[in-house]
């Protein structure tokens, strides 16, 4: 069960720094690095509810996806050779 | 761009005039929306992908290009052009349920959201539409009309000319000897409280079957939300400020939302206006309601034999990400034969009735509302079932030609419980 408290979810977790521009904040979640968010688009106040949303969206998206219209799985091997033949 | 003037609003002195020759209100309003929403517009603007059409309720059943969620965004940007002002385009923000489907579907929200900490947010600007619409003194007609009478009132006017008020909203817990006050408590809708009285009923006979305390506002007035979707912010601020009030003093520590529009509310309007003063834990019931069954609190034992399937709330569903526990509560109940439709299929799905449509605009919510149940008669259904009480209005009449019941979770869930609920489905 979840539960909405506004300091649960408007405390972002620490970021741990991945790549020179990726960090990390919640497990396997990569956010670019806020320093180079700051021309074109501009952050958001993300509460972590949210965050949490978005990747569970995109995960159930990329299943429905293969549920409809995936006849096979192939393996990334398979795809580079059949690039070759 | 719509033709306000020929509606009968009256904003007619302001418009077509570059925004430094407007009313300096209007302009100074003008810009600053402009200023706040300027960088969403052109993300949107310039990614033209558009995955969002086909999900849109509006869309499909209007096909109205002027009314998608790339022209509410386009608009921004030909406001900050000068080309538009908000004159011309209130009235098109009128064709929108607040659904989240657009903003979820749009890649910039499903495969970047997180990366970038940037999402698409269509709700929010169609709120930010037409708050600056009423601020500057455009009104929707009905919309008017209804948060006049919700301000006089405290509660919305969901029985029309049949008076709502303080002195009638526990009158749905008559005899369940629910007390005043305490560390839970249940908040209960305008339309729940005073129109489908079933659901309340149902979910406090559930609550205390599983021996959860729980208690009633001392004044519980509306949630608010109905008045800021429809860009009545001051009003919005005032009830919820009221309701947080009333909630400290009583010492309240958690409220339990059956409705999922307040659980909106309360999750992501209230932080909004009170920032860390907001200090109270917001639960949802279903999801406390899941909890007991699976702990075995609860077992469901009466069969109910029927052909069944799952409305997924938009507000649940695709702006929460709730939806595993209403099917785990329907499969624990014997006897159902339950044909589901997976949830990122119902991403697509709405019942026309949330963000104010029903109110101003009864025919397009009736169509999205058909076209929802039309999808449920083809699986064969006889009942559909729902968690969100504003939707099981229109559900209801639109299901009613095409003999398929509209019920809510609780209530269904209350009867294989062996509860007698009482109260109304609606039928006055």
């Amino acid at each position: 069960m979840t539960s909405f408290r506004y300091q649960d979810e408007y405390t972002t977790p620490p970021a741990r720094q991945i790549t020179p521009t990726t960090i990390e904040r919640f497990e396997h979640v990569f956010e670019v690095d806020p320093s180079l968010m700051t021309d074109n688009v501009a952050q958001q106040v993300f509460p972590n509810w949210d965050t949490k949303r978005i990747v569970a969206a995109r995960w159930d998206h990329l299943a429905w996806i293969h549920t409809h219209f995936a006849d096979s799985v192939i393996s990334g091997e398979e795809l580079l050779r059949s690039l070759d033949d | 761009m719509s033709e306000h003037h020929a509606h009968g609003t009256e904003p007619s002195s302001i418009e077509l005039l570059p925004i430094e020759l407007l009313p300096i209100d209007t302009a100074q309003a003008s810009s600053d929306f402009v200023d706040e929403w300027r960088n969403a517009a052109y993300n949107c603007y310039s990614s033209g992908h558009k995955f969002c059409r086909e999900v849109c309720p509006v869309m499909q059943v209007t096909r109205n290009e002027t009314w998608t969620p790339t022209a509410f965004h386009a608009n921004v940007v030909a406001m900050d052009k000068g080309e538009l002002d908000i004159a011309d385009i209130a009235e098109d923000y009128v064709n929108c349920t607040q659904c989240g489907a657009c903003e979820l579907r749009c890649p910039n929200t499903l495969m970047l959201g997180d990366f970038y900490r940037f999402r698409t947010r269509t709700v929010d600007l169609v709120k930010a539409v037409r708050t600056l619409a009423v601020d500057t003194g455009i009104h929707q007609p009905q919309w008017k009309t209804w948060n006049e009478l919700t301000d006089a009132r405290s509660h919305e006017p969901v029985l029309g000319e049949q008076p709502v008020g303080q002195d009638s909203v526990r009158e749905w817990a008559d005899g369940l000897d629910i007390p005043i006050g305490g560390d839970d408590i249940l908040f209960v809708d305008c339309e729940a409280a005073f129109y489908r009285t079933s659901v309340p009923r149902a979910v406090a006979q559930i609550l205390q079957m599983a021996g959860h305390e729980f208690g009633l506002m001392q004044e519980q007035w509306c949630c608010g939300g109905p008045a800021a979707e429809m860009g009545y912010r001051d009003q919005a601020m005032r009830f919820a400020r009221h309701n947080l009030d009333n909630w400290k003093a009583s010492g309240a520590k958690r409220i339990l939302v059956l409705d999922p529009h307040d659980y909106i509310s309360f999750t992501e309007d209230y932080p909004k206006y009170f920032g860390a003063e907001f200090d109270l834990e917001i639960v949802l019931v279903l999801e406390v309601v899941a909890e007991y069954i699976r702990s075995g609190a609860l077992t469901p034992r009466v069969a109910i034999e029927k052909t069944i399937t799952y409305h997924d709330p938009c507000r649940l569903n695709k702006r929460k990400g709730v939806w595993k526990e209403p099917r785990e509560i329907l499969r624990s109940i014997p006897g159902l034969t339950f044909n589901d439709v997976d949830h990122v299929t119902q991403w697509s799905y709405c019942s026309g009735g949330g963000g104010g449509l029903a109110i101003e605009k009864p025919e397009l919510t009736a169509l999205i509302s058909g076209a929802r149940i039309k999808k449920a008669s083809e699986l064969s259904v006889d009942t559909l079932v729902s968690a969100c009480p504003w939707s099981e209005r229109p559900l209801s009449a639109a299901g009613e030609p095409e003999n398929i019941d509209v019920v809510d979770i609780h209530e269904m869930l209350a009867e294989s419980l062996g509860i007698t609920v009482g109260g109304s489905r609606g039928a006055r």
